[in-house]
Parts: structure tokens; sequence; C-alpha cells
């Protein structure tokens, strides 16, 4: 029965080959719409809590808190920077508190071989690499011993531009940054950035924080990346960082985040993110749905006749309906499938548009089949019980 | 005992006008019996037919079928004797287009579960029988009238039925090829089929075993 029920379907389906398009389109587009949705969903949050995955949810960050207006001197004389020598007592007296990396970020052109595109560079100390756990794929990462040497580590996109500009070997060439002369040794790769790892990371060069705090406008320190002690508490560490600052730098006004309360936030914004997302989606299901029963509902007055027919060979009433119901269900079941292929199609551009690492969800999959059966059991039963509550003889009479 | 009809009442309300079909209609078939309706174009006969076929039920009156009273009866029911019991031959044929010879056919049968192998080899035995053998594949628009009354009589018989119900099956044919498909009905019925046909055709009826009339909602022997 269910067997010639599905062939019966398909051969309805096909007799009216433009119809049956009409209404797959529909559902294609709900479903892929759907799908796309769902998976641009995921890539953004994986893309989003990536960085956590390669450098530990165990670290803090610490940052210059520049508020809005708070006090009477204006922002430039408010808060000062912050020392080295006040850093490095960050370990000793946080117990729960294993290393720190501060680093100061300066903005400025970058000339290579005559060519010159602008670029940060991070004064950084050789825990910085620890810490934010990079790579090096050619030389090494700036060293304590550097102190005010002119060496730098280059990050991926000024290696690319030095590559393309004809450099064979990066190590020992030199780039030109803010009238100083530095000396490549070492070479970074593209790391995955976002609110715990500045994206300077990728984008520009590594210098010793001494040099870079010597540069003409005397940079600050303001920003301090630390990581616990193996099983330290977060709420402790944060808690020892604020007194840390209050006891020993008054001037400098801490804004203090742990990576697990940027994740707690971060999924908080995504809950909603997605459910925006599912919302677009499901109105397009719905549109696509309303097609489909529409679609049926046609198929039921155009064969009327037939199913007086049906009903007077002695098919039941469920029968009729299981008729049309498994007609409805292949439609979106077929929907489903193309609406599938679109949806991975479109989120595979989407995330190669946006540099988004791309991945089949399989959720998303899953979810699209059992939306599809669903929008077909859900669109379909209306019509198909007004197909087997036709009165026979009436349905017999028609043309 | 085939069926009785007892003092069956049938009336269509068309708006606030109430129109009486059938006013008391008595009849009774015996297993076996080539009955044939006559009656004036409108008078009700197919209405009769549908009462009798289970597709429509009665305002009033009692309707017994092989002894068991049918007021009763769900649709589950209704269905299950329209399809082992019953075999419909229409005016029109009511074939479905989209669907060959064979598969129309098989149509009341799918509707048992049963092997689909089982039905196919009913459906080609009944295609045989009558005389339609090498059709199979073929599709109701590429038949004459005369064929597609031939496979809507084996779609019929292949619910090997009891009852054979025929509205008007010659009404569509020239009077050579009705009178081939009245000569299946005959052979059918020879073979124990009980056969009720509606015509309008005396030389069909003069051929039946029993005539009954149909006239102001009522039926007479003729
Ligand atoms: N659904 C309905 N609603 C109202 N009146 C109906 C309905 N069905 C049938 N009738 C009326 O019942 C009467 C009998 O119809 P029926 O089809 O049984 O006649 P008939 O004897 O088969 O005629 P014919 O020989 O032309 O086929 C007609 O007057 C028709 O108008
Ligand atoms: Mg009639």
């Amino acid at each position: 029965m269910i067997k010639a029920n599905v062939i019966e379907a398909a051969r309805s389906l096909m007799s009216a080959k433009q119809r049956t398009f009409l209404a797959l389109l529909g559902i294609v587009i709900g479903i892929g719409s759907v799908i796309a949705m769902v998976s641009v969903g995921t890539f953004v949050k994986e893309e989003a809590l990536r960085q956590f995955t390669d450098m530990g949810t165990d670290v803090i960050r610490v940052r210059q808190d520049y508020g809005e207006g708070k006090g009477g001197g204006g922002v430039m004389s408010g808060p000062g920077g912050l020392h080295l020598s006040d850093i490095d007592k960050i370990p000793a007296e946080c117990p729960e508190i294993g290393e720190i990396a501060p680093y100061i970020a300066v903005y400025g052109a970058l000339r290579y071989h005559g060519r010159q595109m602008p670029a940060p560079a991070l004064g950084v100390t050789s825990s910085f690499g620890r810490l934010f756990r990079l790579p090096v794929t050619e030389g090494r990462f700036v060293s304590d011993l550097d102190r005010y040497m002119s060496f730098c580590v280059v990050g991926p996109e000024v290696a690319a531009a030095m590559r393309q500009a004809g450099a064979k070997k990066l190590i020992g060439e030199k780039l030109t940054f803010k009238q100083r002369i530095f000396t490549v040794v070492g070479v970074t790769p593209k790391v995955p950035v976002g609110s715990m790892r500045p994206y300077e990371i990728n984008d520009g060069i590594f210098i010793p924080i001494t040099t870079a705090s010597r540069f003409p406008d005397r940079p600050q320190i303001d920003d301090i990346t630390a990581r616990m002690v193996p099983r330290g508490r977060a709420a402790v560490a944060v808690a020892q960082l604020r007194s840390f600052f209050a006891n020993n730098v008054p001037s400098f006004r801490p804004r203090v985040t742990s990576a697990e309360e940027l994740i707690a936030k971060m999924e908080k914004q995504m809950q909603l993110f997605t459910l925006l997302l599912a919302a677009i989606g499901s109105i397009s299901l719905i549109v696509g749905g309303v097609g489909v029963m529409n679609v049926m509902l046609v198929s039921v007055s155009e064969r009327r006749k037939e199913i007086g027919i049906r009903r007077a060979l002695g098919a039941s009433k469920r029968d009729i309906q299981s008729q049309f119901l498994v007609e409805s269900m292949i439609l979106c079941f077929m929907g489903g499938i193309f609406g599938i292929g679109l949806g991975l199609g479109s989120s595979y551009l989407i995330a190669h548009f946006s540099k988004w690492t791309f991945s089949i969800s399989y959720d998303a999959i899953l979810i699209g089949f059992c939306v599809s059966a669903a929008v077909g059991v859900f669109f379909g039963f209306f019509p198909a019980r007004q197909a087997a509550r036709l009165n026979p003889i009436e349905a017999l009479r028609s043309e | 005992m085939m069926l009785e009809l007892q003092d069956i009442y049938k009336s269509y309300a068309l708006g606030a006008v109430r129109v009486e079909v059938l006013n008391g209609v008595n009849l009774r078939v015996d297993a076996g019996e080539f009955v044939s309706v006559i009656g004036s174009s409108g008078c009700g006969k197919s209405t009769l037919m549908h009462i009798i076929g289970f597709l429509d039920t009665p305002t009033s009156g009692e309707y017994v079928f092989e002894g068991r009273k049918t007021a009763a009866f769900m649709d589950e029911e209704l269905c299950q004797i329209r399809n082992r019991k019953i075999g419909f031959v229409f005016q029109q044929f009511h074939l479905l287009p989209r669907l060959s010879a064979l598969e129309n056919i098989c149509l009341p049968l799918v509707y048992r579960n049963q092997p689909e192998a089982t039905n196919e080899k009913i459906a080609r035995q009944v295609l045989d029988r009558v005389g339609m053998a090498g059709r199979e594949m073929f599709r109701p628009g590429e038949l004459s009238g005369g064929q597609q009354q031939r496979i809507a009589i084996a779609r019929a018989l292949a619910a090997s039925p009891s009852l054979i119900l025929a509205d008007e099956p010659t009404g569509a044919l020239d009077s050579q090829t009705g009178q081939e498909i009245m000569n299946l009905f005959l052979e059918l019925n020879r073979e124990g089929i009980t056969v009720l046909i509606i015509t309008h055709d005396p030389k069909i009826a003069g051929q039946c075993k029993r005539v009954v009339r149909m006239q102001d909602g009522t039926l007479r022997e003729a």
C-alpha cells in the first residue's frame, strides 16, 4: 500500500511537472534558507570561539577602562599607563595568575622595497608568544634578550605582502616602520583572532615591547593578558588582579574580563543571533509550505473524479488521505533534498566570502530532513483531509 | 438472497425545496439473477444504484445486503463491501487516464493488503477473460469506447464480486459494440455473478431474465 502510494504520488507529481516544479521551488528556498541560516550561525559561533580552542579558556584580559568622560580632565590627561616593573610583580602578588603578557599596539606605515602599507606593530615580550599560543613557521619569536634591538617578527599578512614584493627568504630582510629599520627574525602563521586575541596578530608585526615604548609618541602599556595557574579559578583571579591594581597602580583603571565571561556573553549573543536567523529561515519555509498546500489543494480539486472512482472501488477515507499526504511528503522531501543542497551551497559561498571556515553541519541536514517531512505532513494534511471528505458520488459526477 | 430494499426513500434538499427521488422502493434480488432497471431520464435510477452500491445512503428504509442490515455500517465497512462484493461499471467507463489498462484493473486490488504479484496475476486473468489480452500497457485514451468498457468490466471482475452494478454500460457505445458488452454480462451471469443493469435500450432490457421499471419514485416489475 505504501509502495503503491509512493509510485502513484510520484506519477501524479510527474504528470503536472510545472506545478510540481513551482511547489518544489518554494520548499527548496524555504529549506535552503533554514539550512543556510543555521549553518551561518554555526560558522559565526565557531569562528568566535576558535581563538579559545587555540588559546585555552584559562586566560584573562586586563585593559585600561577609559570610560566615558569620567573625571574632569578629559580623556587624554586621564588615567596613566603601566610600567613593566609594575607588571612583572603581578604573578608574585596574584597567586592565581601564572603568566602575563603585556603589549603595546603602535600604528604606522610599513615600508618594504619601496612599497608602503599601513600596518600595526605589537610591542610584546617573549611570554606573548607562549600565552597567545602563537606558532612560529620560520626563525624565532621575540625574545626578552632583544631588549631595545630593532628586530621584528612578521605576521601572515605582512609576510604575504613581502613575498609578493619578491622576497624569497624573509629572515634577515629589512623593513622600515616609523622611520626605524627592523630586521626580520621570525614569521608567524595565520591564527584565529577575536575579542581575546587582537587582530593585529595577523595583520601586523611584532617588536620587543621595550623598543615599542621608545617610539617618539611614548606609547603606554594598557593591555595585559594573563594566564591562570593550572586549575585556577577565574573569579578569584579577577578579584586578585583588581586589588593588585588598586593597591599598586591607583592611576590605572582596569577592566578585567575572563575568557569564561567572554564566552558566556558571546554565547548569549549567539543565541539571539541564531534565533533571529532561524526566524528568517522559518518565514520562508512557511511561505514554501503554503505553496505546497496550494498545489495540493489544486491537485485535489483537479482529481475529484479520480477520488470518486477510487472511493467507488473500495478506497477508504484513510486510503485517500494517505495518498495525498504521501504526495505532499514526497514533494517536500524532494524539496528538502534540493534545499539542503542549496543551503549548503549558499552557506559555503557565504563562508568563502566572509573568510570563515566552512563545515557541513550535520545538525542542519538533520533539521532540514525533519523539517521538510514535517512541512509535508503539516501543509499536506488539510488538502488530504479535504480529499478524504469528498462525497464519493459528487466526486464521481465532477468533470 | 442477494439484497433486499424495503420501503426506501431518498430525497435531496435543494435550498428550501425537498426533491423526493425515491418514494418507497421495494426490491428483492436473489443471487444469480440478471435484472435490468428501466425508466425515464431523471427518475432516480442512478440514485437507486448508488444506494445499492453503498455509495449513498437512503433517507429512510431498510437495506439488507447478503442477509445483514446495513443501516449502521460505518465508512470502513462500506468500503470493504464496495471493494470485495460489488463491481461497478459506468456509462463513462471512469478509467484513470494516467494508468495503463493493467493498472486500472488492479485499482480495487490495491486497497487489499496483498502482494503486488498476486494483483497482477488476477488482473491478467480478467483482462484475458474480457478478450483484451495484449492491451495491458495501453492507456484508456489509446483504446476505443468498447475496449475501454471491457477494461472497466475487467476492473469490476478483478475484485471477484458477487454483484455487478452497471449504470447504462452500453449508453456510450454503438449498438453492435453494446451488444458485445451485453454478451459479456450475460456470460458473467451464467458463471453465477448477480448482475443489475440500468439501461434505456429496450433491446438490452429484452435480454434480461427480469426487468423492473422505475416510475414516480417506485419500482414495478415490467
Ligand atoms: N445531489 C443531488 N442534489 C439534488 N438533486 C439530485 C442530486 N442527485 C440527483 N438529484 C436529482 O435526483 C433525480 C434523479 O437523478 P438520477 O441521476 O438518479 O436519475 P436517472 O434516473 O439516473 O437519470 P438518467 O437516466 O438521465 O441517468 C434527478 O431529478 C436529479 O436532479
Ligand atoms: Mg443515471
